[in-house]
């Protein structure tokens, strides 16, 4: 798994790269929570990378957005492709995560 | 057969520490059930042992033949010739008739509009008198009690009754009875169970299961009554999944399809796709499969 952060003035996209699963959701739970101890709890997970989610890449995003929101933040997901889309709806997380068509909607969908 | 059979069998012991256990859970689905057959050729392929199976409605048709230790050509050509529209052709007429006129004849909760002579007959041929006892792999199949709505565990006695159980489709088939207890299909009570390979110690959880089609327009009393009942499984479909995939530190691999085709309840001329489909599907998850087992024995 790769993971590339970027700050966008007060919103950091975390762009993701790989596989969410058993064997790399230790690494990313991490990633994202030193964004959010480190004063950033602003996140959108770019997932343009992301071809499969397991159920411990469920439970990294869901361990994260319950952080972010804790310290007034969020996570956002963008650019979700289809097949993990599907994961996401069968588990509920749509109704629970804003998912945008890409990072710049994500990023901009702070300021509103 | 025993009533509680979860409860009374507790399952094989888990392996060994850091032994993984895989087990293979088959939800409802009709025909698209038949998908677990290209899982089950990929997995075959590779070597990977299968510890438990998992199976609900036509799921359980699909679990039983993998737990029995029939090879996937085997199970397909059995499954096309049971799963076919001749078995619902044939009408279930006294229960018409008590529906129409409960004051005369008396309605009784034993209520399927068609006959399951047919589908019987041919569950006999393809699962003979195999009990779970015998299976080759540990088999758990499904069924919903229709006096509680809680979800019954089978893994003892006759496997056919635990499957006839299983499918027993809400207005289609008639509830099943099995030691005084009424079951009716165990999408009804978890669409994709897998609870039941978590309670039984899997570690590794590879799941195919599939949402109710919805239908564009509901025509006919029945069709309403379909749309009615997908929705409400597709909803429990997707707080179960999600309830197990977070409240468990088990992984859960969805194995999802994609079909290009609509299929229908009958589509069995289909079979031979839907199982490439599933084969496609189980590949493209493989590579993760092999790390995650190297992982967990490493």
């Amino acid at each position: 798994m790769v993971i590339v952060v970027e700050k966008r003035e007060s919103v950091t996209v975390v762009s993701i790269d790989g596989s969410m699963d058993g064997t790399t959701a230790r690494e990313l739970v991490t990633s994202l929570r030193e964004q959010v101890s480190g004063g950033s709890p602003r996140l959108v997970g770019n997932l343009a990378g992301v071809d499969y989610t397991s159920s411990a890449g469920l439970r990294a995003l869901l361990e994260t957005v319950k952080e972010s929101r804790q310290h007034g933040g969020d996570l956002r997901l963008a650019a979700v492709r289809p097949e993990v889309l599907r994961v996401l709806e069968l588990s509920g997380f749509t109704s629970i995560l804003q998912v945008f068509d890409d990072v710049e909607a994500a990023v901009a969908s702070f300021a509103a | 057969m025993a009533g509680d059979t979860s409860a009374l069998t507790p399952g094989p012991l888990p392996k060994g520490e850091g032994g993984q256990r895989v087990a293979v859970v088959i939800g409802s689905g009709s025909v698209k059930c038949a998908a677990a057959l290209g899982l089950l050729k990929v997995l075959d392929r590779e070597g990977i042992a299968i510890d438990l199976v998992v199976g609900c409605s036509g799921g359980s048709i699909y679990a039983a033949l993998i737990a029995l230790g029939h090879s996937a050509a085997a199970a397909e050509e059995m499954t096309r010739r049971l799963w076919t529209r001749e078995v619902t052709r044939r009408k279930h007429y006294p229960s018409l008739v008590r529906a129409v006129l409960p004051q005369i004849f008396g309605f009784t909760e034993q209520f399927g509009l068609v006959d399951d002579g047919l589908i019987l007959e041919r569950l006999r041929v393809a699962l003979g008198d195999s009990h779970f006892e015998n299976a080759r792999i540990p088999l758990y199949l499904t069924a919903t009690d229709f006096h509680t709505g809680e979800q019954h565990v089978f893994s003892q006695g006759s496997v056919l009754d635990a499957v006839r159980a299983s499918i027993a489709i809400p207005y289609i088939f008639r509830p099943w009875k099995i030691d005084g207890h009424l079951y009716v299909d165990g999408f009804l009570s978890d669409p994709m169970p897998v609870g039941v390979a978590i309670k039984h110690g899997a570690n590794v959880i590879v799941t195919m299961g599939f949402e109710s089609p919805y239908q564009p327009r509901a025509t006919s009393v029945l069709r309403f009554a379909f749309q009615l009942s997908s929705i409400m499984s597709n909803n429990l479909l997707r707080a179960n999944y999600a309830f197990h995939n977070l409240a468990h530190h088990t992984e859960i691999l969805p194995i999802i399809p994609q079909f290009r085709e609509r299929i229908h309840l009958f589509d069995t001329d289909k079979i031979p796709y839907v199982i490439e489909e599933g084969e496609r599907a189980a590949e493209q998850q493989l590579p993760y499969l092999r790390r995650l087992l190297a992982a967990v024995e490493s």
